[in-house]
């Protein structure tokens, strides 16, 4: 059993009051079981937060709960005080110089703890906490990074999905252009054969044209040709006798 | 493709535009203009030529017999529809991106199946305050100490700390 082989492990120069007060912890304390002493695959209970009460730093709770049954509440008080005054009394403790210097060093020790313990508590629970809150940011990190990549995974999906649109942009795109040139054949071989037809008649237009303007002039030139110098006195004549027949009507209207 | 005119698929080109990653925004700007192009000449194109007159003609020609010739061989000319060559090329390419693009969304749920696992690891961890060292080699393997590699403490390259 652990219990009494610790016992004999204390050196031997040790205070017997010491291992008087381990022994009353260890039966007292028995509920809390050495983990590692049987194969438990149940996971761990939390640490607890805080130690075991003591009173005046050195003497268990239980120790006081333990005596009040039977002796009340001044039980440990009496048992302390008569312990203490047999063992002066009876000089099983001695007081010399080692006694005033602890107890000067306990006076200081208890002022000093009273004074900053609670600051030194606090300063290395601060540590603590960043230690942790480090960690934590990390898990967080972690934790967030993956959510983005699971998203990023499925937006990828949800573009994929939607590669029927190109090909059906490619498939448009070349029937356009086929329907496109189809058409332009079409129009090509209409223009084409317009332009003919066109042609034809307007070189018929033409040639008609050209007929008329040289008969025109061919008629001209004969009938000027035909005008003998004879006719042309006489008609020269004539034009005059009109000419004053008019101005004689002229001049009476007048 | 049978028939003169397969018909035009409309595209949604606001949700085709959502779908494209901003690597390939230009390749989508190119392939929008080339169809807005086409579809502009397409538009521009009348669909049938207009009929040619030929009892104007007819009148009009002197010639004998030649507007009769023209109507005939026009009337009897078959425009040869331009050949598709490449739609059975894109279909191919359609296949292909189907194949691909099955594996790859395959290979994309392996991945968010393995994410999720290491969500489900990571939020199913007990808090920092209540582990122990074990507790922490377990959950994170990379905190471990080598001792074999490093028997002298601190276990680790100096470099490391």
């Amino acid at each position: 059993q652990h219990r009494r082989c610790e016992l004999f492990l204390f050196p031997p120069f040790c205070n017997t009051l010491n291992g008087l007060f381990l022994t009353i912890y260890r039966l007292l304390h028995a509920k809390r079981t050495f983990h590692a002493s049987q194969q438990c695959s149940a996971p761990l209970p939390p640490l607890p937060e805080k130690p075991g009460q003591v009173r005046y730093g050195l003497i268990p709770e239980e120790f006081f709960q333990f005596l009040y049954p039977k002796t009340g509440v001044t039980g440990p008080y009496m048992l302390g005080t008569g312990l203490l005054l047999y063992l002066l009394s009876k000089e099983i403790y001695v007081i010399n110089h080692e006694t005033v210097a602890g107890a000067s060093i306990l006076a200081v020790l208890i002022y000093v703890i009273k004074k900053y313990g609670a600051t030194v508590a606090a300063f290395a629970d601060k540590l603590n906490e960043e230690k942790i809150a480090s960690a934590l940011a990390v898990k967080n990190d972690a934790i967030k990074d993956l959510e983005t990549a699971i998203e990023q995974e499925k937006k990828e999906q949800w573009r994929v999905e939607g590669r029927s649109y190109l090909f059906d942009a490619k498939r448009n795109n070349i029937a356009m252009l086929l329907e496109a040139n189809y058409r332009e054949r079409l129009l090509t071989v209409y223009n084409e054969v317009k332009k003919r037809l066109d042609y034809q008649v307007a070189m018929q237009h033409l040639k008609r044209q050209k007929e008329q303007d040289h008969m025109i002039q061919w008629v001209e030139k004969n009938v000027v040709q035909s005008i003998t110098p004879q006719q042309q006195k006489e008609s020269i004549a004539k034009c005059i006798i009109d000419l004053k027949a008019l101005s004689k009507s002229a001049h009476a209207t007048a | 493709m049978a028939g003169r005119r397969a018909a035009l698929k409309a595209i949604d080109w606001a949700a085709f535009s959502e779908r494209v990653p901003s690597e390939q925004r230009a390749m989508f700007n190119a392939l929008k203009t080339r169809s807005d192009a086409l579809s502009a000449r397409l538009a521009s194109l009348p669909e049938k030529p207009p009929a040619i007159d030929w009892a104007y003609y007819k009148t009009a020609v002197a010639k004998a017999g030649l507007v009769d010739d023209f109507q005939k061989k026009f009337s009897a000319l078959k425009v040869p529809e331009p050949v598709d060559t490449q739609t059975a090329k894109v279909d191919a390419q359609e296949k292909e991106a189907a194949k691909t693009s099955a594996e790859y969304v395959q290979a994309s749920k392996a991945r968010i199946a393995q994410y999720e696992q290491e969500l489900q690891k990571l939020r199913s961890m007990i808090p920092f305050e209540q582990m122990t060292y074990d507790d922490l080699h377990e959950a994170f393997p990379e905190t471990k100490l080598d001792k074999e590699k490093y028997p002298y403490w601190p276990h680790k390259p100096i470099a490391d700390l």
